[in-house]
């Protein structure tokens, strides 16, 4: 009995052992046609809010794509899944020596680049939104403030016009980087107040609301906190978190939704791409671009050309790295949001005509003040304050307090 | 012969009960990770990548050389802990989810040792202590509410991770919040960190606090009185109770044990893990390390020795998932899902047996309200 349950048993693990080669051998047949030649490669290390953002992420990811593209490289992709993966990632990249660059996309892979930076001073390392003094790191940082000043004007001089009580910022991880926006968004609506009572001869009373959810990843709690502000009377909400754009996008659809309105308040304000597409473009009032894609690009591109340096380059509205969306962007942002399978591509002019209805719901005297603040800070008239610590931005929201007692 | 054969007979019984093709649980381990590769094999021809390349960038990533082998331990560690939380309670007849916050609250304690300045290596073991206590004061609410109200411990611990998890990002952003950089909280002092065991990697001394722990579990449950009574209690507690065990002192031990591993396991996450050793706001190193351990824990079979080998290969699952991404182009939501494949076909003996072990404590309850109703 035991001796027959014991052929039974082997019989089985035979069969399966049979069958597991079987499959070996003809995946590993499958593996064999597979090789590309190429002028090297570029790696791409993403931190924990990934890919399909729309933003800060794919922006990155699309930047670095092109100049693959354009000088024959062939990119390859290391997402986080955890903070603990960060270290890993890059080190790997760095230990298989195939790479030309190593891009460190999200200011949160700082602290693991200034490790791996001292590990292996042969490879170059570029990061965007933090700094790491080394020779062989080039750290790209961007102006926010800039961006986030017009968006902020536009913001609160809207409100004020349609008789909303608040704007709003739904941001992410409080880091040093969002304190630019923070600090740039309630330095604009300061200043957008006081050109609409310039303008219009009345004061306005609007203030803001503003929430750090503390995730870069976590769709549901940006959906949660513009739902929350809009029924505080938000004007509309302006996205500082990558990916809970979309959440905030669908509380400002589903308000329209319920509301039966087509276009107007409350708006939604995009980050770091052009996101005026997003929706189908009827809520995306405008976005605060940082052209993250640009600076990746750059830095591929100073390898090929063996002009990169372990330098800090900042980048505002002068250098083009930070701006306010304008027609100009919005097609090629569509095309964006069509590979990235967010639209479809026979969208693409209903969603040119929904932006520009949408865009018309605001007075032209607004957007003549955004340009006037645009060239303002331009010519160096107009200097946007800024955050980097906490103790620099308590001081701004004590100076900006913007309703709050 | 004959003698023999009637004398193991039983034996052979018992443990065919034990594992559900009647294999040793080792072969059945890995006749289960097989299936799992294969089945994602299957799924990643589906979608057009190499599983071919994909499982070679993942052997080699994870076990191809010393570093391979350092990484996957170094993502082993605190797994090894939570999952120890889990098989603890597990053993002792209960379903313990908590040990994700017991993670949370064991972290942040562990963070408060950058507050003091104590000579030597003290830091860390006053650390490591903080952690331990955090964890098990937090497990304690879930136990109080079991044992004095009858809570049942699925939901209490479920909503005790959630309580942890935003009394955590309160502490984060503005009790232990690092005074620079509001992101983060401040960073533990380098005598309280666990030194790096093998260079250029993440492999830290704090694997040997790790496998003390599951081997002092080990002692506990297999070689002493008590340990004895909690796995009697467990498998079943009506007779145990007939057998003048206290139940309430059993299942109070075996949350008390898991709080202080699952604390641990917070510590060796922020004493242990370079670059930062401090919380991030947000938690994105801590976030499902308690959850993670329960399916190393079925995987391991709710055995501190199989634990420790179970967290050995999720850590190698962890380590070569990075590698499998940028030489195999798999991307990292595809090397999640064949993951979870792998882990879900190895953990179906264990979840089977274990449900089975829920379920006939189930249905003697339910006989029980009957009883009580017709009455």
């Amino acid at each position: 009995m035991v001796q027959h349950r014991k052929k039974e048993k082997e019989a089985f693990v035979k069969k399966v052992l049979a069958l597991l080669l079987v499959l070996v051998l003809g995946v590993s047949l499958a593996g064999l046609a597979n090789g590309k030649v190429t002028n090297g490669k570029v790696g791409i290390v993403l931190d924990v809010g990934g890919r399909g953002d729309l933003s800060f992420n794919d922006m990155g990811f699309k930047g670095t794509d092109q100049a693959a593209k354009d000088f024959g490289l062939q990119m390859d992709v290391a997402q986080s899944s955890t903070a603990a993966d960060y270290l890993p990632n890059i080190r790997n990249m760095a230990r298989s020596g195939n790479y030309k660059l190593i891009l460190c996309v999200g200011y949160l892979l700082g602290d693991a680049l200034k490790t791996a930076a001292a590990e292996f001073p042969d490879q170059k390392f570029a990061i965007i939104d933090s700094v790491v003094k080394a020779p062989n790191v080039m750290s790209v940082v961007f102006r926010e403030n800039e961006s986030s000043a017009l968006i902020g004007a536009l913001a609160a001089m809207t409100a004020a016009e349609k008789g909303y009580k608040y704007a709003g910022i739904v941001l992410g991880i409080e880091i040093p980087v969002l304190y630019h926006f923070e600090a740039g968004f309630r330095f604009g609506m300061d200043w957008g107040l006081k050109k609409y009572a310039e303008v219009t001869g009345k004061t306005p009373d609007v203030g803001l609301l503003y929430t750090y959810t503390g995730t870069f990843s976590d769709i549901a709690q940006g959906k949660a906190a513009t739902e929350a502000m809009l029924a505080q009377g938000a004007v509309g909400v302006y996205n500082v978190a990558g990916p809970l754009g979309v959440g905030d996008l669908e509380a400002v659809t589903e308000a329209h939704t319920n509301a039966k309105t087509t276009y107007g308040p409350p708006y939604y304000f995009g980050v770091d791409s052009d996101q005026d597409w997003m929706g189908n473009g009827y809520h995306a009032l405008a976005s605060g671009m940082k052209r993250v894609d640009n600076a990746c690009y750059n830095a591929v591109k100073s390898v090929v050309d063996n002009t990169f340096k372990g330098v800090v380059l900042s980048l505002g509205l002068k250098q083009n790295g930070v701006g306010i969306s304008g027609v100009s962007q919005l097609a090629n942002f569509i095309d964006f949001g069509i590979a990235g399978g967010a639209v479809k591509a026979d969208n693409f002019y209903n969603i040119i005509a929904n932006w520009a209805l949408n865009r018309a719901t605001v007075p032209a005297y607004i957007w003549d003040a955004i340009d006037e603040l645009d060239a303002g800070i331009l010519s160096g008239k107009i200097v946007v304050p800024t955050a980097n610590t906490s103790d620099e931005m308590k001081a701004i929201r004590a100076e900006y307090t913007l309703g709050a007692p | 012969m004959s003698q023999e054969l009637t004398g193991s007979v039983p034996r052979k019984e018992k443990f065919v009960h034990r594992t559900l093709t009647g294999l040793n649980p080792a072969i059945e381990s890995l006749l289960a990770a097989a299936v799992g590769l294969i089945i994602g094999a299957i799924l990643m021809l589906v979608w057009g990548y190499n599983p071919w390349k994909a499982y070679v960038a993942l052997f080699q990533g994870a076990y191809g050389d010393s570093y391979g082998w350092a990484s996957s331990a170094a993502s082993g560690v605190p797994l090894i802990l939570t999952a120890l939380t889990f098989s603890i309670c597990v053993r002792a007849g209960m379903f313990n989810i908590g040990a994700e916050g017991q993670v949370y609250i064991g972290a942040a304690a562990a963070v408060t040792v950058g507050y003091f300045v104590l000579p030597g290596g003290l830091n860390l073991i006053v650390g490591l202590i903080f952690a331990m206590i955090g964890g098990a004061l937090w497990s304690l609410g879930p136990a109080i509410l079991k044992l004095t109200r009858g809570v049942n411990e699925v939901i209490s611990t479920i909503m005790f991770n959630w309580i942890a998890r935003f009394l955590t990002f309160y502490l984060v952003a503005f009790v232990l919040v690092d005074p620079v950089r509001g992101e983060k909280t401040i960073s533990i002092p380098v005598s309280a960190r666990f030194p790096v065991l093998v260079r250029g990697t993440d492999l830290s001394w704090s694997i040997f606090a790790a496998v003390a722990f599951a081997i002092v579990i080990y002692f506990v449950l297999w070689h002493t009185v008590i340990g004895y009574e909690v796995r009697a209690a467990g498998l079943n507690p009506s007779a145990a109770r007939y057998g003048g065990i206290k139940s309430k002192r059993t299942m109070l031990l075996a949350f008390i044990l898991g709080g202080l591993g699952a604390g641990l396991a917070g510590a060796t996450i922020v004493m242990g893990n370079p670059p930062t050793y401090a919380i991030i706001s947000g938690l994105p190193q801590l976030m499902n390390t308690g959850f993670d351990g329960m399916a190393v824990a079925m995987v391991g079979r709710n055995h501190p020795i199989g634990i420790i080998f179970a967290s050995l290969f999720f850590g190698g699952l962890t380590a070569g998932g990075r590698t499998m991404q940028f030489t195999a182009g798999v991307p990292l939501e595809m090397v999640r899902v064949v993951e979870g494949v792998i882990v879900l076909t190895m953990a179906i003996p264990e979840l089977i047996r274990v449900f089975r072990v829920m379920r006939s404590s189930w249905s003697t309850l339910m006989n029980v309200l009957k009883r009580r109703r017709s009455a």
